[in-house]
């Protein structure tokens, strides 16, 4: 039910939608975008007052992954998306706990058993040329659809949508889970009472308006070319010819895409200010050029993670153009619960007494990108606080960050070995990323020092979650490189997919450690269909503390993302989106 | 000379399906990321990802999928489509390979005429603090890699992060159709960073040859005959010794049309080069694909050319 998790450099995104969609996010005022420290936060980076005009460059080093608002699922692609498109609910930039009704009118309003939402759209909003009409509720009902057509195969619609009633049945047309009463109203029916996930969802773009008499020749086509010729509802489009065609000309893949106004986008109709004339991207550049480029020149921006060395010189030079932001994902070392040593709690917990994951942290940034984890949910995650908050639950091999081989050697006893040390025949397979080689290093030598025999083996991270790690059947015993983000501030969004036994699969497999304890899984099952911010915060906080207690990965990094300015920016990150710079809010000086 | 041309352009055309084919097997032997996991996005069901195998044909047996993607090149000049962004791989080439040519055939200007000037000067002055000098010089450039040879070069002339704003930086490549000057002025620091090395390569094979040359009976006959010092070295002494460097020029050129990836990156000029290794690290098959067939054609062509040259300076070579 959640999407999936990324490593790396960088961080996908989430978005969602909290219990009682409700008008939120604010536009914050502060007086000073900086911290103490003069970094700046997402969370205190001034929403208004922002000057009108220019055109931003952006210079990223990553492309697009897709730009389809039925595809896109990456942060990168959600800076460019949520300029252009405008989902039902959508967050703020320094948010990532209560959506805002976007196209919707208002909060959605869920039936008292759970099984139906009803959300109003807004009038007035139109799509760009060369569609030109307003948006009705089967635009919405549309792009929804459209998640299912085998052409658009949207990541994350069966993990978010299986509940509407029809769902197996859908192939990219209408399906009785959605009906669109009246031209401004939508409504879901679901199979089972888990409104408030579906809900939480429709933060997600493909809630965004798709309008099916233009784009359904582009949808029949495998795969889909909707993304090439896409129309906008926000406040900015990519750059189209009169036929709508918007690769080559508002978008060349790993080249550049530019962002122009809407001429149809009213104001009146969108929280968003929308300062900026255009936005400029250019791709493809080397990290450590682009970086300098942005810090020492002007009306730039870069919107992914810069190089370690440009981070670094932001730091110490250029400190107020250096934004870092907190939440930005997790990263952990899956251990096979299943089989192998590691079916043994006190082997797990052994790991995780001795791993030094200060160290893990200093090999990707240090502090500054980083805090130590010490439990599952991360920082603005719902829950994170209750779970225990930086310094995690109080159990003895939880609270040494630098690891603490005494604490582990008890729990080697407790596992059955007297000495302190592994005295088994099983050669452990650790598999790796080669992104984060040193970490993987660490990892390996901790296991090493406990006794075990392992073979390391560093690949491509994609190889890694493809070929070893999400396949079971691999059998490999411990991958040091995984991470997840969770697609909305929800602790379902963090711990189902990662945790719940339900979601072992063949291949793909997000479950990386195999976890699957009945209990756990129990406890998932009922906290997914409550409904309310308090009830779900707190039962998948005590979910968390159970895995905890279970041991069922060793976590390391709570992840902070950098992104950088330059000077004449007043840039505004996305907390919801690790950070990176809203094209929406951001303005020049 | 026609049936020597005739059989090396057979050849050519036979290595074009070879090179295929050893792409297609490499791609699917060694381990990367699944295509349709790739294309349906990372966290997309086991239904959805099943689906798509079908749409890509990775469903179908190996030999299958091998005859359709045969068929697909080369009667059909189809190239597909790229996993990541959908967009068509012949558009995504042809969109490229201006800014590549542009790269590769500018800097093989300048890296052949210094590596001429240098290499004559080099071997008439053997010997020479002039002549020691340029061979040092080289020494350092063949030594230098070309990723931190082209970022010193912005750190130290580029108008936006140079310590010497003299040439634009990186990012300022502009087509030649739509602003020549711009063009020109932009490719500056890339030409002599991709030229660099191989002009000092050039330079001390060119000093090398001609220093051997020089002492051939031949160049002693044509000083005895009277002739000047000046045709003595460019018409009989430089036409032989340049016969290796024709070859290796041929093939540097061939193997940089299909992608200067260090410079293009660190310059950020959208060429094949950067296209490929993009399409690697995301396991992008129909665009290494595509790149691969580019750039083995564009070694092919080059080789093809060479040995034509080759024959036409060299009438030994023609009647082997």
């Amino acid at each position: 039910m959640i999407k999936t998790m990324r490593i790396g450099a960088l961080v996908a995104l989430a978005a969602a939608c909290a219990t009682t969609i409700a008008a939120c996010g604010s536009g914050g005022t502060s007086s000073s975008s900086v911290n103490a420290n003069g970094i700046q936060s997402p969370k205190t980076e001034p929403q208004t007052g922002g000057k009108r005009g220019r055109t931003l460059i952006v210079l990223n080093h990553e492309d697009f992954e897709n730009i389809d608002p039925g595809i896109a699922y990456f942060s990168i692609d959600y800076e460019a998306v949520y300029a252009t498109q405008r989902p039902l609910f959508s967050y703020r930039p320094n948010t990532f706990a209560e959506a805002s009704p976007d196209l919707a009118s208002g909060p959605a309003e869920i039936s008292s058993d759970g099984k139906t939402i009803t959300v109003h759209i807004r009038h007035g909003v139109h799509f760009s040329p060369p569609v030109n009409r307003e948006v009705t509720s089967a635009d919405v009902a549309y792009a929804i659809e459209r998640g299912a057509n085998p052409n658009v195969a949207n990541p994350y619609f069966e993990s978010y949508f299986s509940s509407l009633e029809g769902f197996s049945k859908a192939k990219g047309g209408p399906f009785p889970g959605i009906t669109t009463p009246d031209k401004y109203t939508i409504i879901f029916h679901l199979a089972k009472p888990n409104a408030q996930i579906v809900l939480d969802a429709l933060v997600l773009p493909l809630s965004a308006p798709v309008p099916e008499e233009y784009a359904k020749k582009y949808d029949a086509k495998k795969p889909t070319e909707y993304g090439n010729y896409q129309v906008a509802t926000g406040p900015y489009m990519f750059k189209a010819d009169s036929e709508g065609k918007v690769l080559g000309v508002g978008y060349q893949p790993g080249k550049s895409a530019t962002l122009v106004r809407n001429p149809n986008w009213n104001s009146a109709t969108d929280f968003r200010p929308a300062y900026l004339d255009g936005i400029d991207i250019q791709i493809g550049g080397d990290k450590n050029v682009i970086g300098r480029q942005v810090l020492e020149g002007s009306d730039m921006v870069q919107n992914d993670p810069p190089a370690k060395t440009i981070v670094q010189l932001a730091y110490e030079k250029f400190r107020s153009q250096l934004e870092i932001s907190p939440g930005a994902g997790t990263h952990y070392i899956a251990v096979n619960n299943k089989q192998g040593p590691f079916a043994n709690i006190n082997l797990r917990k052994a790991f995780w007494a001795a791993l030094d994951r200060v160290a893990m942290n200093k090999a990707s940034g240090g502090s500054l990108v980083a805090d130590v984890e010490t439990h599952f949910l991360y920082p603005e995650i719902p829950g994170f606080e209750d779970a225990g908050g930086l310094a995690g639950p109080k159990v003895d091999y939880n609270e040494h960050p630098e690891g603490d081989m005494a604490v582990a050697g008890k729990y080697m006893r407790l596992a059955g070995y007297p000495s302190g040390k592994y005295t088994g025949s099983k050669t452990l397979q650790v598999v790796g990323s080669t992104a984060h080689a040193e970490e993987a290093e660490i990892a390996n030598s901790t296991l090493r020092s406990l006794g075990f025999n392992t073979k390391l083996s560093l690949v491509d991270q994609s190889v890694m979650y493809a070929k070893y790690c999400g396949v079971p059947a691999e059998e490999i015993d411990v991958c040091p490189n995984v991470g997840w983000v969770a697609d909305f501030a929800d602790g379902q969004a963090v711990l189902d997919v990662a945790f719940n036994g339900k979601n072992i699969i063949p291949s793909g497999n997000n479950n990386w450690g195999q976890v699957n304890d009945p209990t756990i899984n129990a406890a998932m099952d009922k906290a997914e269909l409550l409904i309310g911010k308090e009830a779900r915060e707190k039962a998948w906080a005590a979910i968390d503390e159970e895995l905890v207690a279970d041991a069922a990965a060793v976590p390391y990094a709570f992840i902070k993302e950098p992104v950088i300015e330059s000077k004449d920016v007043a840039g505004v990150g996305d907390l919801w989106n690790a950070g990176a710079w809203d094209y929406s809010f951001t303005s020049l000086k | 000379m026609t049936r020597y041309i005739i059989r090396r352009l057979l050849w050519g055309a036979l290595l074009l399906p070879l090179v295929s084919a050893l792409t297609f097997v490499l791609f699917r032997i060694l381990p990367t990321g699944d295509p349709a996991r790739l294309r349906a996005g990372r966290s997309a069901s086991p239904k959805v990802i099943a689906e798509l195998r079908v749409d890509l044909g990775l469903n179908k047996p190996l030999i299958d999928q091998f005859w359709l993607y045969m068929k697909g090149i080369f009667l059909h000049f189809n190239l597909g489509y790229s996993y990541y962004s959908t967009a068509p791989v012949r558009g995504l080439i042809a969109d490229r390979l201006p800014a590549t040519i542009s790269l590769t055939l500018g800097a093989a200007v300048i890296w052949l005429l210094s590596g001429l000037a240098v290499g004559i000067i080099s071997a008439v002055w053997r010997r020479s603090k002039l002549d020691r000098a340029a061979m040092g010089t080289a020494l350092v450039l063949i030594s230098a890699p070309e990723y931190w040879l082209g970022l010193i070069a912005l750190y130290l002339f580029a108008a936006d992060i140079g310590q010497l704003k003299v040439f634009p930086g990186a990012g300022s490549y502009v087509g030649l159709t739509s602003d020549p000057w711009k063009w020109l002025t932009s490719l500056i620091l890339p030409w002599l960073v991709l030229a660099a090395t191989n002009a000092a390569i050039y330079a001390r094979l060119i000093r090398g040859n001609l220093i051997e040359t020089m002492g051939e009976d031949y160049i002693r006959t044509a000083r005895a005959k009277g002739l000047t010092e000046r045709r003595v070295i460019l018409r009989h002494g430089l036409r032989s010794a340049i016969n290796p460097v024709m070859t290796i020029l041929g093939l540097d050129i061939g193997i940089l049309l299909g992608g200067a990836v260090l410079v293009e990156t660190v310059f950020e000029i959208p060429g094949i080069g950067r296209l490929n290794y993009d399409a690697i690290t995301h396991s992008d098959f129909p665009i290494v694909q595509g790149t691969v067939l580019v750039a083995a054609l564009f070694i092919i062509v080059a080789n093809i050319v060479v040995d034509i040259a080759y024959a036409y300076l060299d009438p030994r070579v023609r009647f082997r």
